[in-house]
């Protein structure tokens, strides 16, 4: 067998390389070498550069998606065709930096306060932000799992930063266990498919799986795989228990960076495949889907409810999103409607990045004073910073969906594409999020109530200090989630250029 | 069935004939021999001479960051025996992409180094 691949290979030929189209992940891995090198002959005061250093690291690979999207093709491809850049991929980039960018504002006070290994913890950032910015990119299982790796290894080591502390302890222990496990069914799942089709890459796997008409049993139990293995990333029942625990233990920046940025690349490499690789297999991941979002959101839903501490509660807050971002899914086979599921899909997802972003912003903030998480603390919050107040209130009215703000429109894009698909599944599947969208605003405002009508607990109604960094990236997000919102027009022009059916070369 | 799985099922034979003849030879072993089982017989075999201490002992904590560096130097080999076999075929550019690979390594090293790792303390 292995002569016989000896001899197919033939000729080698250097492939090309696009340096434009690959100038984000470039930037970004020789940030990730000069922060490296940079941090070790600084004296422990100067521990700040890492942190500049590592912002503009991402904004610079910012830049360079910015050109990519305005200078020349659409589309470009390498490898043929496993490594692709297209606008889909390109607005994903933009997510993921800008969410790196804005945690890396978060961080700087926070970890720059407790004076532990500054450089590594910009270090591994920024590696888990390069193996996400590789995932948009990605069309070849190899490539996928090659990044899923990169993305999730730097991420287990920080989510048990506080090393000194119990809960940070349980935090990466629990997140490393399940995120290997996770990753080893992804990979079965997709040896499997291997195995069967002959192919790693996912236009050839697409048209391979349809080849004879109809699924065999492995094909189903592959797909299965490999649904299962993300939805362990995106922390969808049954398979969350994981989160709840992890973002209490995890420092908060980094709460804010798993629940954000790491879920958005398990639903982004769950698109590709749903899309690229599976696009005749509705029969087998349309149920699927249906189950884990209706699931999500209410199992999520339910928990979040008896929360009395925010970060867990934002933590099953998150599994509840994570099901309206999927409900969309599970009509994405469906004639005429997979473009507009996959629309609601991105821009669900830049919102939600968005506005859970500046949720986390203000605990980080909050937490500065009151040194507690539990939901009592933001009594009369109001009274003596009415900035932060009413920033909160806005994120957590869009999380709930409450219109002006960008959470509607993400909400009203997720419905409109599972009622326009006309089909059982789609209906049963909007009543299911209707009812949950209802519920969700309870816990919402249980938040509301304290920051607005009751008084502070302790009586301490000192102003808090916010450091500018934090306030930069309260401004960035606020901004994104009423922008959003208030200018839906902007939304349509990102879902023009997400016009993936083309772009994925279906 | 198709050819690829046809091809892994030499590998199910391989190991169901593994099985029953070890299972065979050691079954009938085990109903030929005679069974006196002494104290001195029953002690476990280290080379000849009495065990000493416990079966489970302790080694240094300091051993695993030596043995993550010597990760380093193993996935180097790893990568670097099949890409020499056919450094003329890749040419420049094989040679560039891998004096990254381990300029990349390299930074690791130099790493561990400042940070004092490799000193035994």
């Amino acid at each position: 067998m292995i002569a016989s691949l000896l001899a197919a290979a033939g000729d080698w030929v250097a492939p090309t390389l696009d340096y434009h189209a690959l100038a984000p992940e470039i930037i970004l891995a020789a940030g990730i070498f000069a922060v490296l090198s940079i941090d070790l002959f600084l004296e422990p005061e100067q521990r700040w550069i890492t942190s500049a250093l590592s912002g503009f690291v991402m904004l610079g690979a910012l830049v360079t998606v910015g050109t990519l999207a305005v200078i020349g093709d659409d589309t470009r491809s390498m490898f043929g065709g496993r490594y692709v850049s297209d606008e889909y991929a390109l607005i994903l980039k933009a997510l993921f930096l800008v969410a790196g960018y804005i945690v890396v504002l978060m961080s700087s006070d926070e970890i720059e306060r407790g004076r532990y290994h500054q450089g590594e913890y910009y270090v591994l950032l920024l590696t888990s932000v390069l193996g996400m910015v590789m995932m948009a990119s990605s069309r070849d299982l190899l490539s996928i799992f090659v990044a899923l790796e990169l993305l999730s290894i730097p991420a287990y080591m920080l989510a048990a930063w506080n090393k000194r502390n119990s809960r940070g302890n349980e935090a990466g222990v629990k997140y490393y266990l399940l995120g290997v496990f996770a990753s080893a069914i992804t990979l079965y799942g997709m040896s499997l498919l291997y195995g069967v089709t002959g192919t790693t890459l996912l236009t050839d796997l697409g048209s391979a799986i349809t080849a004879n008409g109809r699924f065999s049993g492995v094909e189903v139990i592959a797909v299965a795989f490999i649904v299962v293995g993300f939805a362990f990333k995106i922390s969808a029942v049954p398979f969350h228990q994981w989160a709840p625990d992890v973002y209490e233990g995890a420092p908060t920046p980094i709460t804010a960076f798993l629940s954000v940025a790491s879920k958005a690349a398990g639903f982004v490499a769950l698109v590709t495949l749903t899309f690229v690789a599976f696009p005749n297999a509705e029969d087998v991941y349309q149920p699927f889907m249906w189950v884990l979002a209706a699931l999500s959101m209410t199992i999520g839903n339910l928990y979040a409810l008896r929360q009395t501490n925010i970060v867990r509660m934002l933590a099953y807050s998150s599994v509840s999103q994570g099901g309206f971002i999927l409900m969309p899914l599970t009509v994405a086979g469906v004639d005429g409607v997979g473009e507009s599921a996959l629309k609601a899909v991105v821009v669900y997802l830049v919102v939600y990045a968005a506005t859970n972003l500046g949720a986390f912003a203000v605990v980080i903030a909050v937490a500065r004073k009151t040194r507690s998480g539990e939901i009592s603390s933001y009594g009369g919050l109001f009274g003596y910073a009415p900035a932060l107040g009413v920033l909160m209130t806005i994120f957590l009215a869009s999380l709930a969906g409450i219109p002006p703000l960008g959470g509607w429109f993400a909400k009203f894009g997720a419905f409109k594409a599972v009622l326009d698909a006309d089909t059982g599944w789609g209906y049963s599947i909007a009543i299911i999020a209707a009812i949950n969208t209802v519920i969700s605003a309870a816990y919402y405002i249980t938040v509301m109530r304290e920051i607005w009508m009751k008084d502070e607990p302790t009586g301490d109604t000192t102003p808090i200090r916010t450091p500018p960094s934090l306030g930069a990236a309260l401004v960035i997000t606020c901004g994104a989630t009423i922008v959003l919102g208030v200018l839906p027009d902007i939304v349509g022009r990102f879902g023009d250029i997400t016009d993936l059916t083309g772009a994925l070369g279906r | 069935m198709s050819q690829f799985l046809r091809d892994y099922l030499t590998v199910v034979w391989f190991g169901a004939i593994a099985l029953v003849l070890g299972g065979l030879l050691l079954g009938v072993a085990a109903l030929l021999r005679p069974n006196k089982p002494t104290a001195q017989k029953l002690i476990a075999y280290e080379s000849g001479v009495d065990p000493v201490g416990d079966g489970w002992s302790q080694s240094q904590v300091r051993y695993y960051i030596f043995a993550l560096l010597f990760v380093i130097f193993d996935i180097e080999a790893v990568f670097i025996f099949p890409w020499a076999t056919q450094v003329e075929r890749y040419g420049a550019f094989g040679l560039v992409v891998m004096l990254i690979f381990l300029i990349l390594l390299l930074d690791g090293l130099a790493y561990a180094w400042k940070k004092g790792v490799l000193r035994w303390v």
